[in-house]
């Protein structure tokens, strides 16, 4: 039996690991789809994947320009970077969305699946609108998608962490490691952004959203496995195994 | 739906495979037979060659956007592009592996691609069924197609643009400068567009097919315009191609609009209203 690299499980698992951060952040999102866009659900009014891959790519951008910046920089450095980056894209998404809610539509912030915001402890139910489902992003939402793109973030930004040191080792990639490895997290990160959404169906408030105990489990056990595949391609690539 | 005539899914499947990898193919074998053939035919081989690839992806535009036709027929709750993107990042993770992991033996890679993206769009499609539930009978199937679809898109327009599919050309012509981004982003909104254009009631498999033609052949003509930067006159080939295709299928799906379509009627301008 050949004998595995301790490093290369590693890896491996690193990836797995981080494509279930991004499922997991996917979760935390507060996504409304075709209804939010109408305002006649609660969340951003867009789809599942265009907002976690939104913030991710930007994520991935600000953890490669730290890589690039600072090679010898700590792996929980890239991290955050990519979680920051993340964060501030999504915030300023949802900033957007709520000015545009607030004094374009004209709806009060309300959602639809709790009674009391269990942050700000403000009731809920008064405020809906009859025949909708929440309406804007009141301020659970708004923190559950700030948790939601720091995973996301720190999850791609990990993923383009292990890569980029790993293709710059390689004979055939070498100086282009920085471009494979970017454009690999892209994939394993759409890939990781389309599983959730199919679970959680388009819509999710956040995570007092009670499909969130019911659909992260299973889909955070299918970003596992696919992402661990995709961590053995990945590595393989870079000519690891062979 | 019955007494409307479709095109079955293994025949755009074959379709797809066999115009998809022949597109690719000819991208590496057209230079090698002009070499034994003499000098002049040897420069015009080698410069229609890469169009090849372009329009073998164009193939497997129209398998895909037929698979995603299938599927997001059950309704997927996250929208048609959810598929699409999906579509490309299995494509991309497959192409890449399979491409990189035959080292020397060149001709291999798509195939191993191909094989790559199917076995990760199962897997992928069989935990949507059976783990996420989504109670989509297709799905397992047209998960597998729509990633196989992915990877030949992605190595086909790829090859046109670096001229073939060596691995170590591809990285320098197509990673380095970022071009990528573009064969990713157009080559899956080719994929998508077409069902989310057509979905509906009424929604017919011929409007949508030569829509996707007319789709890929837009591809091609801006993976055409990187293709000029990267290979010159090739790249004008394949971006007047692509052009000359994008009118012939806009105009046949314009048609089928018209022909589908109750009544055409021109609304005219907006009346101005007397303050």
């Amino acid at each position: 039996m050949v004998a595995i690299d301790p490093t290369i499980i590693t890896n491996i698992l690193l990836i797995a690991i981080s494509g279930t951060l991004i499922c997991i952040a996917v979760h935390f999102i507060p996504v409304g789809g075709a209804p939010a866009a109408m305002a006649q659900a609660t969340g951003i009014g867009t789809g599942t994947v265009e907002l976690a891959a939104g913030s991710g790519l930007v994520g991935l951008i600000t953890a490669s320009y730290m890589y690039a910046n600072e090679p010898t920089a700590s792996m929980v450095l890239v991290l955050a970077a990519g979680a920051m980056g993340s964060m501030v894209m999504l915030a300023s998404t949802m900033f957007a969305g709520s000015l545009i809610y607030a004094f374009g539509v004209g709806v009060p912030f309300a959602s639809a699946q709790i009674k009391k915001d269990p942050i700000t402890g403000t009731r809920q139910d008064i405020y809906m609108s009859k025949g909708t489902q929440g309406q804007g992003l009141p301020t659970v939402c708004f923190v559950s998608g700030i948790i939601g793109a720091a995973l996301g973030g720190a999850g791609g930004g990990l993923i383009y962490y292990v890569l980029v040191k790993l293709y710059s080792q390689s004979v055939l990639i070498g100086p282009s490691a920085a471009a494979v490895a970017g454009v690999f997290t892209m994939g394993v990160f759409y890939v990781n952004a389309v599983i959730p959404s199919y679970g959680v169906g388009g819509t999710i408030e956040g995570f007092h959203d009670p499909k969130f105990r019911r659909v992260l489990p299973k889909d955070a056990f299918t970003s596992f496995v696919v992402s661990m595949i995709c961590g053995v391609v990945a590595v393989m690539i870079g000519g690891g195994l062979i | 739906m019955s007494d409307i005539k479709e095109r079955a899914p293994n025949q755009l499947m074959i379709f797809g495979i066999v115009g998809g990898l022949l597109g690719i193919y000819l991208t590496y074998i057209l230079p090698l037979a002009g070499e034994q053939l003499g000098e002049k035919v040897a420069i015009f081989l080698k410069t229609i060659a890469p169009v090849a690839g372009a329009l073998g992806a164009m193939c497997a535009v129209v398998w895909g956007a037929d698979a995603v036709r299938r599927v997001a027929k059950y309704g997927l709750g996250t929208g048609v592009p959810s598929i699409g993107q999906i579509a490309m990042g299995m494509g991309i993770v497959a192409a890449m592996f399979g491409l990189a992991i035959v080292k020397t033996l060149v001709l291999a890679g798509p195939i191993v691609a191909l094989i790559t993206a199917s076995i990760i769009g199962f897997i992928i499609g069989w935990f949507a069924q059976n783990v996420i539930k989504m109670k989509i009978p297709v799905m397992i199937r047209c998960m597998t197609e729509i990633a196989a679809a992915g990877t030949i898109i992605i190595i086909g327009f790829s090859a046109a643009v670096a001229g073939n599919f060596e691995f170590a050309n591809i990285i320098k012509l197509v990673f380095d400068n970022g071009v990528i981004l573009a064969v990713f982003w157009v080559g899956a909104v080719a994929v998508l567009h077409p069902f989310n254009a057509c979905l509906g009631p009424d929604e017919k498999q011929k409007r949508l097919l030569y829509l996707a033609g007319s789709t890929g052949a837009i591809t091609m003509a801006i993976v055409g315009i990187a293709a000029t930067m990267t290979l010159g006159a090739s790249g004008v080939i394949t971006l007047i191609i692509g052009i000359i295709l994008w009118l012939i299928f806009y105009k046949k799906f314009w048609d089928e609009v018209y022909n589908d379509a109750a009544s055409v009627v021109g609304t005219g301008l907006i009346p101005k209203t007397e303050a």
